[in-house]
């Protein structure tokens, strides 16, 4: 079996996965509007986080994380040789050091924390937090290292945000992930991060089970979500059979719902083909904004802790049915038992990805 | 066993596949080396002048491989054939010439923006393809073999049968490009560390 636990988030909303989950069942944002940041000098709405500002911001962050992981486990298996520090981001630190946006945070945290391993980075657009969680469990099974801690990280840039601006992409509100009025994303900056193990003891709180997936192509546009859903169709259902689990066991869907026109639709597309529109489903992107590297891991963690709380979170910013195919969004926080969950995210370059979370 | 059938180099001033020399740039020509390399081995996908340069590299490197490969597309069903690319330097030529697109009077080039992402290559490949595979960019201080050897095993004992593996650094100090296809066959060059150094060395001998 291969445990997931420890889960970090570092967001807008909090520097641990408590006081995050504290926000979440308050249904509090940490979406604000950032007067004259846009290109154009416009106000922006952005999830960005206070007091993180200068050099080093994506170095911070990562090794806040890490140190919050830390606390959670048995630290000792920091610095063996049987575990690997994984890192998914898309721009990582591309303020300080536009030719080589990894190599020092990479050095600095392995130094600081005396690892065996330089750590790996794994950047795939906005699918890299679920494609590196599903990397850290396959080592995991494998046998190439027992534990495996991913970090999911990415800061808000001029660069990013000037970027989808330039695509008309930015939401001119809050972003509304699923709903009929939703124009765009909302950016977010932030940091969630795990332990993937073989072990169950090296966790000091209970861990759960990951169900790894896995990853496909929509061999469609590099910009544009496929018409179809065929990747992300394709991805999710190789991850039920894999584990031989049916669209029945499935409490919960976590989906990607950036909150643009095209993605929620080809979203709703998939899930219909999938057979699986009736399930409760949530973006939780209306909260953090749009993480890229770091979605996959803040919102994995969120699942976790949906799962350790019995809660089923709204999807904040959607009112109305916005998509050809319907599906069941959740409106309001509702305590509910979480058996299994999927998490699903689909990205620039055409990738799709999706995993599992499974209680003990 | 699992044996590499194909594998392209694209240096500075030379594409070569299987070790051959098949392209050599001229000095003299106004076109770019990669739109050289495109002319020269008699290329058709227009698309190919929009792509940046990593995803350029991409896209002659697999064509070459492919060519060297005859039915590799027939071979495999379309999800079996993985993609795990990497590099050190992720999409920092492109980041550059977007950050130039808006600083000094201009204004943000989307069409620049969409490439400032290192695994649009993995995109582009398997968009041309039909490709629905495993797509994987990792971003690393050096060439290690090791990082193919080990994802690659991961990626064929859940799924995959063939695996087109890649090294794309190309900035403007320089192009070292190395892709290679890996399939089971029952002789052939290894798919093992020593092969994968050897090959990521390669230079013309003469």
């Amino acid at each position: 079996m291969i445990y997931i636990g420890a889960e970090v988030i570092v967001s807008p909303l909090g520097d641990n996965a408590e006081d995050n989950w504290q926000a979440l069942a308050e249904n509090r944002s940490g979406i604000a509007l950032v007067p004259a940041v846009g290109f154009n000098k416009e106000d922006i709405h952005l999830a960005k986080i206070a007091g993180l500002n200068g050099r080093l911001r994506f170095q911070q962050l990562v090794i806040k994380a890490l140190i919050g992981v830390k606390a959670c486990i048995d630290d000792s298996i920091l610095t063996s040789d049987r575990t690997i520090v994984l890192i998914s981001s898309t721009k990582g630190a591309l303020d300080d050091n536009l030719h080589d946006q990894f190599g020092e945070t990479c050095a600095a945290v392995m130094q600081q924390f005396n690892l065996a391993h330089l750590p790996l980075v794994i950047s795939n657009a906005c699918i890299s937090g679920v494609l590196t969680l599903n990397v850290a469990g396959n080592m995991v099974e494998a046998g190439q290292y027992e534990h495996v801690i991913v970090i999911g990280c990415d800061v808000a840039s001029d660069f990013v945000l000037y970027g989808f601006q330039s695509l008309f992409a930015v939401s001119d509100k809050p972003c509304a992930p699923f709903d009929a009025a939703r124009n765009g994303i909302t950016l977010g900056e932030g940091c969630g991060a795990a332990l993937v193990s073989a072990s169950e003891s090296v966790f000091k709180n209970t861990p759960l089970q990951l169900l790894t997936g896995t990853s496909a192509n929509d061999a469609n546009h590099i910009s544009g979500p496929s018409r179809t859903g065929e990747g992300l169709v394709r991805s999710v259902s190789r991850t039920m059979q894999k584990h031989g689990i049916g669209t029945k066991e499935i409490d919960f869907i976590c989906a990607h719902g950036t909150g643009t026109v095209f993605n929620d639709e080809m979203e709703a597309i998939a899930f219909d083909r999938l057979s699986l529109p009736d399930k409760p489903l949530n973006s939780l992107k209306g909260y953090f904004g749009h993480t890229l590297g770091a979605a996959g891991l803040i919102e994995t963690a969120v699942c976790m802790q949906m799962m350790r709380n019995g809660m089923l979170i709204k999807s904040l910013g959607y009112r109305n049915e916005g998509t050809s195919r319907p599906l069941n969004i959740i409106l309001e926080n509702e305590p509910k038992s979480l058996r299994t969950i999927l998490k699903t995210a689909s990205g620039f370059g055409g990738g799709n990805a999706s995993l599992m979370i499974r209680d003990l | 066993m699992k044996v590499i059938t194909a594998y392209c180099n694209l240096r500075a001033d030379e594409c070569l596949v299987n070790g051959e020399v098949v392209s050599r740039r001229d000095a003299g020509s106004d076109d770019s080396w990669f739109k050289q390399i495109y002319k020269q081995q008699e290329l058709a996908y227009p698309k190919f002048y929009k792509m940046d340069v990593l995803s350029q590299a991409g896209y002659l490197a697999s064509e070459l491989i492919k060519r060297a490969t005859p039915g590799i597309s027939e071979t495999y069903a379309d999800d079996e054939i993985a993609l795990v690319f990497a590099n050190a330097s992720s999409s920092a030529e492109t980041d550059r010439r977007f950050i130039q697109s808006y600083e000094g009077g201009g204004s943000p080039s989307p069409s620049l923006f969409v490439y400032t992402l290192p695994n649009i290559v993995l995109g582009e490949i398997a968009i041309l393809n039909k490709w629905y595979g495993e797509n994987m960019f990792a971003v690393l201080p050096k060439f290690v073999p090791g990082f193919y050897l080990d994802y690659g095993g991961i990626l064929f004992a859940s799924g995959s049968r063939a695996l087109l593996g890649g090294w794309l650094e190309v900035t403007a100090g320089g192009t070292d490009v190395l892709l290679f296809m890996v399939e089971e066959q029952e002789s052939g060059m290894e798919f093992n560390e020593a092969n994968l150094l050897h090959l990521s060395q390669r230079v013309a001998a003469y």
